[in-house]
Order: structure tokens, then C-alpha cells, then sequence
């Protein structure tokens, strides 16, 4: 199944962006700063400031990536699905919560933070905001997010939607977790579409082979090293195996 | 598209460690809810739940693993080749509710990797797997997930793990939002006024038809269709009209291939809070219109096992289509408006080969499974 590229967007620790603005994505060992509204919206939200920080930053690299694909604006709501990739979900939210929980017996537990204990919640909020109907699903996995990638192209491989966002996001790992997972804080989200997508140019094709995957051709290992060779206009990663060929139809 | 059938169930519930007592209890309007002992509930506005003896989180050690081996003990040879998935919402948050509070335990075990590892191996499973977190439709839309990557044939056998606890950290949210019941919970009653949570566990075993009558393996039933789409509406709150669920249904009808009119009963979400009620039956009564369709819901037995739920009701919904009846909605005394016709106080028989059942949950999310029946 072979599938076009044609959004970009992210929110790490090195910065926030989209393909098309320039500027590389990277995945950094730093400290990972929210964006704040106006760094995401131009026009104010009301709906943002209230957010997790994890939902934050997952819903910036969403909107990055759909206006990196001339889909961030809308006037009926689509069938786009969206399937993020992620380690430690909403533990730092999970955490804030339990500590209000921990209080007066349970008494001044808030109804808001409990709102975004879930990995998938800020999907829903990118669904409200872009007005997106498919799948929205978390899954936690170790594989650098080429589970979200193949269920994305899984799921436009049965027509389940012809366009499909998947993605990363995480956190920094909390202090008291520390050592237990291996992580580069951030998220990172790409347009996936069954056809070319007419809103923008297309910067490649993504094919699901039974061996892996490969972006343009050649393979890739993870979702940062595909974003990184499309961002880069390159088609060669280092361990190019010649062996992968595209799956049979 | 290869036909996909589910070779094994199992479930371990309040009303019970297997899917006969659950089959058995929700047929006789059992009900396992009752008052909870694990926390202190003076705080809350509910002090019950559907839970199962002896999963308090004790030393440090997650109770979810005393509930898998409940499960999978006896569930019968999986497939070295399957592929794992599981469904979970917060898997085990009891052990960071007990790190976060200044107690013992492992900090590895909050990952879900923890848990997928845990099961993979007991499996002697090849690969790890995923877990699907998409609230309380996480397990409907492994299932869906399963049976799209055996119908396309990327896996020929996926092994499903659904499994969720009662704890106060989810106890308290829902109590936070004013969501919970002080009394048993009452699925599409119209004086409803809220959920009772629940804790459980699913597995299902789902393999390519073709491999499991190769493997001379039972055909409990077949995965029909499926869908999965989402309202944008709100994050804790479904959309009135039903817009996502009837757009879930839909893709699931399309998916197997029928029409609506085929369908011959439903096991409803009902959670019994206002607004998922009457969205359900807003979409059913778009979806169905107002001929008498068997629904039911099964939470005023097990409370909300939430991302266990779907598995739990799949895997019931297979002993309904071999036993051709659904059971009562338990803790429902008058229908809502617009469930006359749907809903029972008592069984109801099944006229026919295809069972919907479906989830809808936070974040706007709403799933569909339909399931027919096998051939033993």
C-alpha cells in the first residue's frame, strides 16, 4: 500500500514548526516547553488555555501538520482519522490529578485536569477544533511511532478514511519514573492521504511493505528519521536495505 | 477480504471468573454491584461499584495481573504467530496511585509496555504488540483492529486483552464530574441519573476462518464488520444527535455488507448517565427506525468496565447469538422515551444472525462492532 505525504508539523523540545515554514525537526534530550495559544492559533481559543500541557503539545503538532497541508481550515467536518503513538500517554496529567485526589480525601478532586487523563483526549480536542470524524485512537508502543504510521496506512489501505494524521507525542519522562522508558520529549504528526492530496504538493510517498516501511522508495525505521528525510528532500537513508520491496497489491 | 471468526472468549467480571457465570448472572438480572471496600468513599457521590474480590493493589503489585491470571488461565493455546493487542484505559494506575502517594511499587509497571511484555510472554508471542487507549470504546476498536489486519491478511491470528480496574483515582474523576450514581445504575430508565463503574476483563482470540477450521478450532463467531468515528463535539460529553455513532454504525453496515434490517439485536453502551443514553437512542432510532429491535445494556450488572467494556460485551454478545436471546437491561424499571420497543426488564429473543454491539466514550469517540453467528 503506497500512500502520499503532504503535511508536517511538530512540537519539541528544539522548536515548533511545520515542513513548508522550513526549519528542521528535531527530537531533542531538552526541556519541552508548550506552545501557547498564539503560537498555535492566530485567532483566540478558548478551549486551549484549560489544556494539558500533553494535549498541548500534541494538538500544536496537529494543527502544524494539517496547515502544513492546507488543511487547517474548514467549513464541513471530515472524515480524517488520527492515530498517535505514544509511551508514557498523559502521565505527567495522570500525576497532577492524583495529587488533587490526594487532597481532603478525594473531596477537591478537579473535574477539569480528570477531563485530559486519558492519551487519547487531546484527539478529541483536535477533532473539535478541525473538525476531523475518523478514528481517533492512542496506542502505546516502543516503536518510535511506526505503529501510528502503519495503522494510519492500514486503515486507508480498507477505506476507512482517505485521509489519516499519525504521530508521536510525549512528555518528558516524570521524575519518579525516570529510567523506566527512553524517550525524546515531543510530538510529531504527518498527513497521510490515499490520493495525492489537491490542497498542497505532495513531498513523497510512504509505502507499508512487508518487511517495513519505506518513504520514497527506501526504507525508514522510525516516523522522526521518515519526517527527517522528507523535511530534507533526501531519499537515502543510511541503512538503505535493497532487499524491501513494496507490498503486492 | 478474508472472513474473520473468534475461536476463543473469555471474561472475568463482578458477576464472576468466566463468561458462563456472567452469561448466567445477566440472564437471572443479577447485579454485582455493591459497596466498595477498596478506598474510602465518604468524598464521593457514590460509595459502589461492580468489583472483583481480592485485586486491591497489595505491596506495591498492580492488581491487573491477579485479574489476567484470572483471565488467562485456562483460555487455551494462542497461536505463536498472533499478534497481540490490548485495551486499556489506565491499565495499572494502582500502582501509581500508590507511588504518587508515597507508597511502594514498581515504577516500570505504569508503562504499558510492562503489560504487553507481561502477556506477550506468557504467550510465547513474537511480538509485543500495541495497547489501544481510546477510552470507553478502547476495546471495541482493538477488536475492529484485529479483525482489519486478519481481513486484510497482514496477521492470521490476534490475541485481544481488554482489562481495566475500579480505582479511586477514575472513581473520584467521574465523581468530580457528577457522573456517578449513588444508587445502582440504571441503563436507559428514564429517571437514570448516572454510571456505576465496574471492573474486568476480556480476551478474545480472533484468527482468519480459514486458519482456524484448518486448526479444527471452535467458531464462536464471526466479525462482520466494523467502524469507528468520532462527533467532534465535545471532550466529556457525546454529540445530541448521535452524529458519530450513527456514522460508526454505518461503516460497520458497510462493512458486512448488510442493511440495517438485518440486524437483530443491539447491546447498547447505556451507561445510564443522561446524555449517553439519549444519544444512543437518538442514533438507533435514526439507524433503525421504530420497528422492535432487542437492546439491551449490561452495566446495571457489571457497572462500566470502561476500556474492558467492549470485549466484555462482544465476547457476551457471542453466547447471545449462540443461545439466540439477550439478556434483560439490569437496574432499568421504565424505558427512556424513545426505548419502548428496544429495551426489556427481561430477555429478549433474537431473530436472527447479527448482533451490534457498541462503545462510545471521552474524546468524542464512538465504535461499532457487528458479529454473526457461528457454526460452533
Amino acid at each position: 500500500m503506497e500512500v502520499f505525504l503532504s503535511g508536517i508539523g511538530w512540537v519539541t523540545s528544539a522548536g515548533f514548526g511545520w515542513g513548508k515554514q522550513g526549519g528542521e525537526c528535531t527530537l531533542a534530550d531538552l526541556p519541552l516547553r508548550s506552545p501557547s495559544r498564539k503560537e498555535v492559533f492566530p485567532e483566540p481559543n478558548q478551549r486551549f488555555g484549560r489544556m494539558s500541557d500533553y494535549s498541548k503539545v500534541g494538538l500544536g503538532a496537529v494543527a502544524f501538520a494539517l496547515r502544513d497541508a492546507g488543511l487547517e481550515t474548514w467549513s464541513t467536518k471530515r472524515t480524517i482519522g488520527v492515530v498517535v503513538a505514544t509511551q508514557l500517554g498523559c502521565l505527567v496529567t495522570d500525576l497532577d490529578y492524583h495529587r488533587s485526589v490526594l487532597l481532603e480525601g478525594g473531596g477537591l478532586a478537579s473535574p477539569n485536569l480528570f477531563a485530559y487523563t486519558l492519551a487519547n483526549c487531546f484527539l478529541g480536542e483536535a477533532a473539535i477544533q478541525f473538525g476531523l470524524t475518523g478514528s481517533s485512537v492512542a496506542i502505546n508502543e516502543a516503536r518510535e511511532g511506526l505503529d501510528s504510521l502503519c495503522i494510519a496506512i492500514e486503515d486507508l489501505a480498507m477505506g476507512e478514511a482517505d485521509t489519516m494524521l499519525a504521530g508521536i507525542c510525549d512528555l518528558a519522562v516524570p521524575e519518579a519514573f525516570a529510567g523506566q522508558v527512553t524517550l525524546l520529549p515531543g510530538a510529531l504528526f504527518i498527513v497521510l492521504s490515499a490520493a495525492p492530496n489537491p490542497a498542497t504538493e505532495s513531498y513523497g510517498t510512504v509505502t507499508l511493505t512487508d518487511n517495513g516501511l519505506l518513504y520514497n522508495g527506501l526504507a525508514v525505521a522510525s516516523l522522526i528519521e521518515l519526517v527527517q528525510a522528507a523535511l530534507a528532500g533526501r531519499a537515502a537513508p543510511t541503512h538503505f536495505d535493497k532487499t524491501l520491496q513494496p507490498r503486492k497489491p | 477480504m478474508r472472513a474473520v471468526c473468534i475461536s476463543a472468549a473469555q471474561t472475568v467480571t463482578g458477576l464472576g471468573p468466566d463468561l458462563d457465570s456472567l452469561w448466567r448472572g445477566v440472564l437471572n438480572n443479577e447485579s454485582a454491584i455493591r459497596p466498595l471496600t477498596r478506598f474510602a468513599t465518604g468524598r464521593y457521590r457514590s460509595e459502589i461499584a461492580s468489583w472483583i474480590e481480592g485485586l486491591d493493589c497489595r505491596n506495591g503489585v498492580s492488581g491487573i495481573h491477579l485479574l489476567l491470571e484470572r483471565l488467562l488461565d485456562g483460555f487455551g493455546p494462542v497461536p505463536a504467530d498472533a499478534t497481540l493487542i490490548t485495551a486499556s484505559t489506565k491499565g495499572c494506575i494502582d500502582v501509581m496511585e500508590s507511588i504518587n502517594g508515597g507508597g511502594t511499587g514498581d515504577p516500570a509497571e505504569v508503562t504499558m509496555a510492562h503489560l504487553l511484555d507481561r502477556i506477550s510472554g506468557r504467550f510465547g508471542l513474537g511480538s509485543p504488540g500495541v495497547n489501544i487507549n481510546a477510552a470507553c470504546a478502547s476495546s471495541t476498536i482493538a477488536v475492529a483492529r484485529a479483525a482489519s489486519l486478519i481481513a486484510a491478511g497482514r496477521n492470521e491470528a490476534v490475541l485481544v486483552v481488554c482489562m481495566d480496574l475500579v480505582s479511586e483515582f477514575v472513581f473520584s474523576g467521574f465523581s468530580a464530574l457528577q457522573a456517578l450514581s449513588a444508587a445502582r445504575c440504571r441503563p436507559f430508565d428514564r429517571n437514570r441519573d448516572g454510571l456505576t463503574l465496574g471492573e474486568g476483563g476480556a480476551a478474545l482470540l480472533l484468527m482468519s476462518r480459514e486458519r482456524a477450521q484448518r486448526e479444527g478450532r471452535p467458531e464462536l463467531g464471526l466479525v462482520a464488520g466494523w467502524g469507528s468515528a468520532n462527533d467532534a463535539t465535545h471532550i466529556t460529553a457525546p454529540a445530541r444527535d448521535g452524529c458519530g455513532l450513527i456514522q460508526a454504525v454505518r461503516q460497520a453496515l458497510n462493512r458486512a455488507s448488510i442493511g440495517p434490517e438485518q440486524i437483530a439485536a443491539i447491546s447498547a453502551h447505556g451507561t445510564a448517565t443522561l446524555y449517553n443514553d439519549q444519544m444512543e437512542l437518538t442514533a438507533f432510532l435514526t439507524l433503525f427506525g421504530e420497528r422492535n429491535l432487542p437492546m439491551n445494556s449490561i452495566k446495571g450488572a457489571i457497572g462500566h468496565t470502561l476500556g474492558a467494556a467492549g470485549g466484555i460485551e462482544i465476547a457476551l454478545g457471542l453466547k447471545c447469538l449462540e443461545e439466540r436471546i439477550l439478556p434483560p437491561t439490569v437496574g432499568m424499571r421504565e424505558p427512556d422515551e424513545g426505548g419502548e420497543g428496544f429495551l426489556s426488564c427481561s430477555a429478549q429473543p433474537i431473530n436472527g444472525s447479527y448482533l451490534l454491539s457498541t462503545n462510545s466514550g471521552f474524546g468524542g469517540v464512538n465504535a461499532a462492532m457487528i458479529i454473526s453467528r457461528g457454526e460452533g
